[in-house]
C-alpha cells in the first residue's frame, strides 16, 4: 500500500506557481464593488443540453468497466397520477397534468385530456398538489448505523467507501423521504483528505441492492476546512495537504495507465491492489471527484490541481462562503458547485448579504445564467450535509436561496435536474420524463414553501411514503 | 515620536468603549441563571408627550393589515401619535400635519417579537440600559427580518425561580428606547431534587399567606392608621412577582434533546414527566407557566390549557419515537397546531443547535437563526396550523409570553407603535420586511439600507 510522501516537490513547485498566478487573477475582480444584481428574465430551457457530463464518458452503462450501476425496471404496480400541477422541471409546468409509471419508470406523462388511463392502472387523485421528481441530495452523510462519517485512519483513505453502511430504516434516510428526497450521493466525512469512495443510493428500496444506483456514487475529497484535524503529521497545512492527494491519485493513475497497457496487449495485468482498484473509475471518467472545498481559494486549487491538472471529472460541494468569486474560471473548466448549507454571505466591505446560488445565477457577465455544457444553469445545484442540516430540510435551502435572489425555476432545478446532470445520472433522474425512473414527490404546494408538505412519495414507481396529518413526519 | 504614540492611545481610548459594546451582545449574555442580582428596577414609564396630546402624527394607510390577534383588516389605516398607536382600521380621521405613509398593495403587522435572541445591542445585564448599544449593526439586520423586542437573557433553569432578563427593543439610535422591561421572565427547573421540591412548596405557601396579610393590611388600614404593613418572608421575592403577574415562570424540562450525529437513537424521547411535574407548579402557584421546549405537548394539550400555561416550541425540532420502546414516544410536528387548537398561547423559536442560533449574526446558515423567525413559524403551519394563527406566535403570543402584552404584539389602540410594513404575506419565505417602525420611529427602510441591496428582487 503507497502512502503520501514528499516525492512530488517538482509537481508541487509548479503548482504553487500556477497557483500564485491564477489567484492574482481571481482576485483582481472581487476587489471591485459588484454590480446590483440585474432584472431580467431567465433564459428559456434548450432541452437537454448534454447527455453526459464529461467528455470522456462512457456513453452507456453497459460500458462501465470499475462503476456498478443498480438495478431498473424491478416490478411496480402501475399508477396513474393525476394532479393540478405537475413539475417535468426540463419542459414547463403541466396544468391539470397526469403522470402514469409502472415498474419502475415513467411510461407517460401530459396533459390529463391527453392520456388515457391504462387497463389495470391504479387511479392515484392527488387534487391541488404539486407533483415533482424526487429531489437529489448531491452531499450528504446520512445512511449509516451510528457515528459513521469519518475514518480518519490516513491522510488519505482510498479504501473506504459507504456502499456497505446503507440502511435504508435509518431516521435520516425515512426523514428524507418525508422531505420529498428521493436520491443521495452518501459520501463519507471530511476529516481526512479523501474519506473514501461515497454511493449513490435511492432513498428506499426492498434492499439496499434495489436502492443502488450507482456504486462509486463519487469519491470524496476534502481539501480543506475540515482535513486539517486529520491523522499523523502530514495534513496539517495546504501543502502537505495537496501533496496528500495527489500523491494517492497519482498512485491511482500509474496503476490504471499499467491495467490499460495490459488491455492493450502492451504489459503484465498489474498485480490487483484493492486500495487503487476503485481508483481506476476516475481516470475512465465513470464518476466524479465530489470535493468538499469552501473559499475561493481552495476552489482554486480543486480547479487547478483536480480538474486541470489531473483531468478528472470533478465537482464542488459544499461550495460555500466566497467560492462563487470563481465562477468565470470554473465555468471555462467545466466545474460544477452545489451550494449549501451555508446559503448566504455577508460581505463585511458593504454591509451587503447575498445569496450564494443568486451570487452564481446573476453575478455580472460571469453568472451562471446560461446553459453551458456541464456547468452555467446546469451546474448550480444545492445540498444539505446532512446530519449537519437535516436531511428533510433540503428544501429550505433551495428556498433560502430563492429568498436571496436566486430565481424560483432554477431553485427547483437545483434539486433535481442540476444535481442529476453533474452527478452523471440524469438518464435516470432528476426531472419527469418517459423512460426515467418513476420517482415522485406529491406535494401539498409549492415545495419551496416551508408550509408545504410532502403528501405521497413515490421511489421507483412504489409508494413508500403516506403523510399522517395527525403525526407527520414531515 | 510621542506624540503619535500618544495620539494613537487617545484613539484607542476613544474607540474601544464602542469596540467593546459591539461585541458584547454577542460574547457576554452574563449574569443568567440563579442569583440574578438586584431586583428589577423601576420601569421608566413610556415616554409621553407633556400636555397629553401626541406631537406627531404618522399613519400607514392602504395596507393589508395583520392586528397580530389572528384578526386582518383589509385597506385599514393605522394611526400613530408620537411612540402609539392611537388607532386602526376604516375611515380614520387624519389630524392636521399627518405624515402618511402609503402602504397601498404591502402588509402591515405588529413587529416581530422573539422569545429568544441574543446580540442585537443588548447589553450586559441588569440594570441592561447601561450597557445596551443603540448603534449595534445587528438591530438593523434585526429589523430587517422584522423583529421588533426579543428577550435578552433568557432564563435557565435552577432550583428556584432566578433570572436576570430584559425586553429589548431594536430601537436603532435611541438607548432610552431600547429596554422595555426587566424581570418580566425568571427561570426555574420543572424537576427538582425532593429537598428543593419541598422548599419551594413551602415557599409557595409562604408567599401566599403573605399576600393574604397583604390584602388583610390595606383592608385594615383605613380603619387603623398605626396598622404596619407585613413583611415578606425571606426567598418569597420572586415568587411573589410571579403571583402578582409581575413575571412569568418558564420551566426547563431538560429532555428529549436528538444528537442526529448518534445514528437517532438517543435523547430522552419523551418528557412527560417533567411538564407533569410543572403542571403540578403551576397548580400550586395558581397562575400559568411556561413550559420551554416541551417535547410531549402534542399527548397532553389539554392538561397543559387546563393550568392557563403556555409554551414555547421550535417546531421543527425532532426527537424519533422509538419504536421498541412505546415510553419514548418522540415528537410530532403537529404539536404546535394541537397546543392551539386546545387554546395554548404558543411562542416560536428556532432550533438551538449546531448551527442554530438565537440571534442573528452573519455567519449562521439561513433558515435556521433569527434572520429568518417567520420560517420556524413556517414549520408551524406545515404540522398544521394556519397561517394567521402562526403569525400570532411572532406577535401577540410571544407578547404574553414575555408578560409584555400591554405594551406589545398587536396593532391595537393604545400599544407601542412596534410596526412593520412587508411585500407580501408575513408567512411566506420570499417576503421581505419594507419598513420597520420602533416605537413611532422609523428604524429600519430596505430601500435605503445597504443590508439586502443586492437582491434580485
Amino acid at each position: 500500500m503507497t502512502r503520501p510522501t514528499y516525492r512530488s516537490a517538482v509537481v508541487l513547485t509548479f503548482a504553487i506557481a500556477a497557483l500564485t498566478i491564477s489567484s492574482l487573477r481571481a482576485q483582481t475582480p472581487s476587489t471591485e464593488r459588484r454590480d446590483p444584481i440585474p432584472k431580467g428574465s431567465i433564459p428559456k430551457d434548450t432541452g437537454n443540453s448534454l447527455d453526459v457530463w464529461h467528455p470522456n464518458r462512457p456513453a452507456t452503462e453497459a460500458e462501465h468497466q470499475v462503476a456498478k450501476w443498480g438495478p431498473r425496471g424491478l416490478p411496480s404496480p402501475g399508477y396513474v397520477f393525476f394532479a393540478e400541477k405537475v413539475l417535468p422541471i426540463t419542459a414547463p409546468p403541466i396544468e391539470n397534468g397526469v403522470v402514469v409509471t409502472r415498474n419502475g419508470v415513467i411510461e407517460a406523462i401530459g396533459r390529463a385530456k391527453d392520456i388515457a388511463v391504462p387497463d389495470g392502472y391504479e387511479v392515484v387523485d392527488c387534487g391541488d398538489a404539486w407533483l415533482v421528481p424526487g429531489f437529489i441530495e448531491p452531499h450528504c452523510h446520512i445512511a449509516s448505523a451510528s457515528f459513521d462519517l469519518n475514518d480518519t485512519v490516513h491522510p488519505t483513505n482510498p479504501e473506504f467507501r459507504t456502499l456497505d453502511l446503507i440502511t435504508l430504516e435509518h431516521d435520516q434516510m425515512q426523514m428524507a423521504r418525508a422531505g420529498g428526497v428521493s436520491t443521495a450521493l452518501y459520501i463519507p466525512g471530511s476529516g481526512s483528505n479523501m474519506g473514501g469512495f461515497g454511493t449513490l443510493t435511492k432513498t428506499w428500496g426492498r434492499s439496499p441492492d434495489e436502492a443502488l444506483v450507482r456504486f462509486p456514487g463519487s469519491l470524496k475529497i476534502a481539501q480543506a476546512g475540515n482535513p486539517e484535524r486529520a491523522s499523523g503529521d502530514l495534513g496539517a497545512g495546504m501543502m502537505g495537504m495537496s501533496d496528500g492527494i495527489r500523491s494517492t491519485l497519482l498512485d491511482g493513475k500509474r496503476y490504471h495507465d499499467a491495467y490499460l497497457a495490459f488491455q492493450q496487449g502492451k504489459g503484465e495485468k498489474p498485480k490487483f491492489d484493492p486500495t487503487l482498484e476503485l481508483l481506476r473509475g476516475l481516470y475512465l471518467h465513470e464518476f466524479p471527484l465530489s470535493v468538499h472545498t469552501q473559499i475561493y481559494q481552495v476552489v482554486l486549487q480543486t480547479l487547478q490541481e483536480l480538474r486541470l491538472e489531473l483531468g478528472l471529472w470533478t465537482v464542488v460541494v459544499h461550495g460555500e462562503f466566497d467560492a462563487f468569486r470563481m465562477r468565470q474560471e470554473m465555468r471555462e473548466a467545466g466545474l460544477p458547485i452545489a451550494a449549501g448549507p451555508r446559503v448566504y454571505h455577508f460581505d463585511t466591505r458593504y454591509n451587503e448579504i447575498s445569496g450564494l446560488m443568486a451570487d452564481w445565477y446573476w453575478d455580472g457577465e460571469d453568472g451562471w445564467r446560461d446553459q453551458v455544457k456541464g456547468v452555467g444553469r446546469d451546474g448550480i445545484g444545492v445540498n444539505t450535509d446532512s446530519p449537519v442540516v437535516p436531511q428533510e430540510q433540503l428544501t429550505l435551502q433551495a428556498a433560502m436561496g430563492v429568498r436571496l435572489g436566486l430565481p424560483h425555476e432554477v431553485g427547483l432545478r437545483a434539486l433535481t435536474i442540476n444535481n442529476a446532470r453533474f452527478l452523471g445520472i440524469d438518464h435516470r433522474v432528476g426531472s419527469l420524463d418517459v423512460g426515467k425512473d418513476a420517482d415522485l414527490g406529491v406535494w401539498s404546494g409549492d415545495p419551496l414553501d416551508p408550509r408545504s408538505h410532502v403528501k405521497l412519495f413515490v421511489v421507483n414507481g412504489t409508494i413508500c411514503y403516506r403523510r399522517n396529518p395527525a403525526r407527520p413526519a414531515w | 515620536m510621542r506624540l503619535p504614540i500618544l495620539a494613537s492611545l487617545v484613539a484607542l481610548l476613544l474607540l474601544s468603549p464602542d469596540l467593546t459594546a459591539q461585541r458584547r451582545g454577542r460574547f457576554n449574555r452574563g449574569g443568567q441563571g440563579e442569583g440574578g442580582g438586584s431586583p428589577a428596577a423601576e420601569q421608566p414609564a413610556a415616554p409621553q408627550a407633556t400636555d397629553g396630546k401626541p406631537k406627531k402624527h404618522t399613519a400607514i394607510t392602504g395596507g393589508d393589515v395583520y392586528l397580530g390577534t389572528g384578526q386582518r383588516i383589509t385597506g385599514a389605516t393605522v394611526l400613530i401619535g408620537d411612540d402609539k398607536i392611537l388607532a386602526v382600521g376604516h375611515k380614520i380621521e387624519l389630524p392636521e400635519g399627518t405624515t402618511v405613509i402609503d402602504a397601498k398593495g404591502k402588509t402591515v403587522c405588529p413587529g416581530f417579537v422573539c422569545v429568544y435572541g441574543a446580540g442585537m445591542g443588548q447589553g450586559r445585564g441588569t440594570p441592561w440600559i447601561d450597557s445596551c448599544n443603540p448603534f449595534d449593526p445587528e438591530i438593523k439586520q434585526g429589523l430587517a427580518a422584522g423583529v421588533t423586542s426579543f428577550l435578552a437573557g433568557a432564563p435557565r433553569g435552577g432550583n428556584s425561580p432566578a433570572g436576570d432578563a430584559a425586553v429589548v427593543k431594536l430601537a436603532w439610535g435611541k438607548v432610552e428606547d431600547m429596554v422595555l422591561q426587566e424581570g418580566t421572565v425568571l427561570g426555574m427547573n420543572a424537576q427538582l431534587p425532593a429537598g428543593e421540591r419541598e422548599k419551594f412548596r413551602d415557599l409557595v405557601k409562604q408567599a401566599k399567606e403573605h399576600r393574604r396579610a397583604q390584602e388583610d393590611f390595606l383592608a385594615k388600614k383605613s380603619e387603623d392608621p398605626t396598622a404596619k404593613p407585613p413583611k415578606a418572608p425571606a426567598g418569597t421575592e420572586k415568587i411573589l412577582d410571579i403571583l402578582s403577574g409581575k413575571s412569568k415562570l418558564w420551566l426547563q424540562l431538560g429532555g428529549g434533546g436528538f444528537n442526529p450525529f448518534g445514528g437517532g437513537r438517543t435523547g430522552a424521547g419523551s418528557d412527560l414527566d417533567a411538564i407533569r411535574s410543572a403542571m403540578q407548579i403551576a397548580a400550586e402557584l395558581g397562575t400559568g407557566v411556561v413550559l420551554v421546549k416541551p417535547l410531549s405537548a402534542w399527548l397532553c394539550a389539554d392538561e397543559i390549557a387546563a393550568t392557563d400555561s403556555m409554551v414555547i416550541l421550535s417546531p421543527r425540532d425532532r426527537v424519533p419515537a422509538d419504536p421498541a420502546d412505546p415510553d419514548r414516544t418522540g415528537s410530532n410536528l403537529a404539536s404546535a397546531a394541537l397546543c392551539n387548537q386546545a387554546g395554548i398561547p404558543l411562542a416560536v423559536t428556532c432550533p438551538v443547535g449546531m448551527f442554530g442560533g438565537a440571534g442573528v449574526g452573519t455567519n449562521g446558515l439561513l433558515g435556521m437563526d433569527l434572520n429568518t423567525p417567520t420560517v420556524d413559524a413556517a414549520f408551524a403551519v406545515r404540522g398544521g396550523m394556519t397561517s394567521s394563527q402562526a403569525l400570532r406566535t411572532l406577535t401577540l403570543d410571544a407578547a404574553k409570553i414575555l408578560g409584555v402584552d400591554h405594551r406589545i404584539g398587536s396593532l391595537e389602540a393604545g400599544k407601542d407603535a412596534d410596526i412593520l410594513i412587508l411585500d407580501g404575506d408575513p408567512m411566506h419565505y420570499r417576503t421581505f420586511v419594507e419598513v420597520a417602525i420602533v416605537n413611532g420611529r422609523v428604524v429600519y427602510e430596505l430601500a435605503n439600507e445597504p443590508l439586502y441591496s443586492r437582491i434580485h428582487r
